[in-house]
């Protein structure tokens, strides 16, 4: 079985009060902005979730390289935390964002080409876990989802690529304040603290939801002979026969 | 080289000769793109003014929906049939399987547009007969098949089937969808080329990037 990981329970807590540290210096520290207000401070976690949104993307698509490659479990549960901990992220950033654009932009949505990315995003990482629960046999479901991680990564930049050249060509009535904020050190360092924060967290999720799929694994898999799993399974049998 | 192409073009002339005995797909296809441009014409209120900015949206939709439809049951007679191990058997190159599969979903496509294309003209008296819209849509369906072949390839292993394509291939379509349309927008509204050769340019580079990848994840779509 998984035994305790000392390096993971420290990273955890460590992942948990930089968060709250993040949050204290969005909250004390980083300054009012001056057109948009209070409402512009949302911005610090939305940046930080939208980036990890991507990350786990890149994380998934390699988890799928590397399962396809070698053949491993850990990669196929690499890939799906990647992907879950992606859609949670991306929702995070999306919902971040229509919370700032409602008084700032005065809409909760644009069809701006950041907003259709990361929801178009969102959509597919919905399409990977809907495509492994319709699979019944564990080590299809994990290679065609490494398929489809590995599609779904190349296919993104390519959604935002064409979303922006969109707007080259047709002009937003929405102005992109959020582009024109000029920001000031101290909004630099909090910035930069709650990504850090952030992707710590990330790392410390994305390792927790590894372990547990490949506690899950082992405890749903065939039980090798010998072993005491193995015994008390015989004899469940057993009486099963009786 | 010439061994791979004499079995591409074995594994084409199958599909086709399959489709061509049944006429199954091809007709679903058409009468179903026939009947969604009713929908959309009662729909969206049509008229004839309002043609440039939409034809291509309309025409475009209605080809990734009917497409969707044909492309859904690609695989189904390898899956159900047991074809799958024959083809893993008889194949030198899995990558093969991929390919052929994917240029009869594209000539299928094709003969759908090319139908589409004038019976659009017809209904709306407004003519899209021109070269360059036709090979836009037809590169557009190009980059199409090529994704959708291989998720078809994915979906059909699933209990779910028919209903998990399009949740898997839409989001993935996104930047072939607004390529054709603002290309054939600009096209039909006149634009000179130039300022539209980057939609061209994007389609291109999103079909051989498919296609290339696709080639070569395909082996691992079918081997068990």
């Amino acid at each position: 079985m998984l035994s305790k990981n000392k390096w993971l329970s420290v990273l955890s807590v460590l992942a948990v009060l930089a968060v709250l540290g993040a949050l204290a210096l969005v909250i004390f520290y980083a300054p009012l902005e001056l057109t948009m207000g209070l409402p512009q401070k949302i911005f610090y976690f939305h940046v930080s979730s939208a980036w990890l949104g991507m990350v786990s993307f890149f994380v998934a698509a390699i988890g799928g390289i590397l399962y396809l490659a070698r053949g491993k479990e850990v990669y196929d549960s690499l890939s799906l935390a990647g992907v879950e901990l992606g859609l949670l992220f991306s929702v995070l950033g999306t919902v971040t964002g229509m919370l700032w654009a409602r008084p700032v932009w005065n809409t909760y949505w644009t069809w701006d080409p950041r907003l259709t990315t990361m929801t178009i995003m969102g959509f597919t990482y919905l399409g990977y876990l809907l495509l492994r629960r319709a699979i019944d046999s564990p080590t299809r479901a994990a290679r065609l989802g490494a398929i489809y991680a590995i599609v779904g990564f190349v296919s993104v930049p390519l959604t935002f690529f064409s979303a922006r050249l969109l707007r080259t060509i047709h002009p937003t009535i929405f102005g992109n304040t959020g582009e024109k904020m000029v920001m000031t050190s101290p909004m630099y360092q909090t910035m930069a603290a709650s990504i850090v924060a952030f992707t710590l967290l990330f790392v410390v999720l994305l390792w927790h939801r590894v372990r547990l799929e490949m506690a899950q694994r082992m405890l749903e898999s065939e039980p090798e002979e010998g072993t005491a799993k193995h015994q008390v399974a015989k004899f469940d049998a057993r009486g099963e026969e009786q | 080289m010439r061994q791979y192409m004499a079995s591409l073009w074995a594994l084409i002339k199958k599909d086709l000769i399959q489709e061509w005995r049944s006429k199954d797909i091809i007709s679903a296809m058409l009468a179903f793109a026939v009947l969604t441009l009713f929908i959309f014409n009662y729909a969206l209120s049509l008229s004839p003014q309002a043609q440039a900015s939409i034809a291509t949206g309309i025409v475009w939709v209605l080809v990734v929906f009917a497409g969707t439809l044909g492309i859904n049951r690609s695989f189904s007679a390898e899956q159900d049939q047991g074809c799958f191990d024959a083809l893993l058997l008889g194949s030198p190159d899995l990558s093969l399987v991929y390919l052929a599969k994917m240029l009869s979903n594209f000539l299928i496509m094709a003969l759908l547009a090319l139908f589409l294309l004038p019976v659009y003209s017809l209904l709306y008296n407004y003519s899209l007969f021109n070269g360059l819209f036709v090979g836009l849509i037809l590169l557009g369906a190009w980059a199409y098949s090529a994704m959708a072949t291989l998720l078809a390839g994915l979906s059909v292993q699933t209990r779910m089937r028919d209903m998990l394509l399009p949740v898997l291939l839409f989001p993935l379509l996104i930047p072939v969808n607004i390529a054709v349309v603002k290309a054939g927008a600009g096209i039909l509204e006149g634009l000179p080329f130039a300022d539209i050769s980057i939609w061209f340019t994007l389609l291109a580079a999103y079909a051989v990037i498919i296609t290339t990848i696709s080639s070569m994840v395909f082996e691992y779509v079918i081997k068990e």
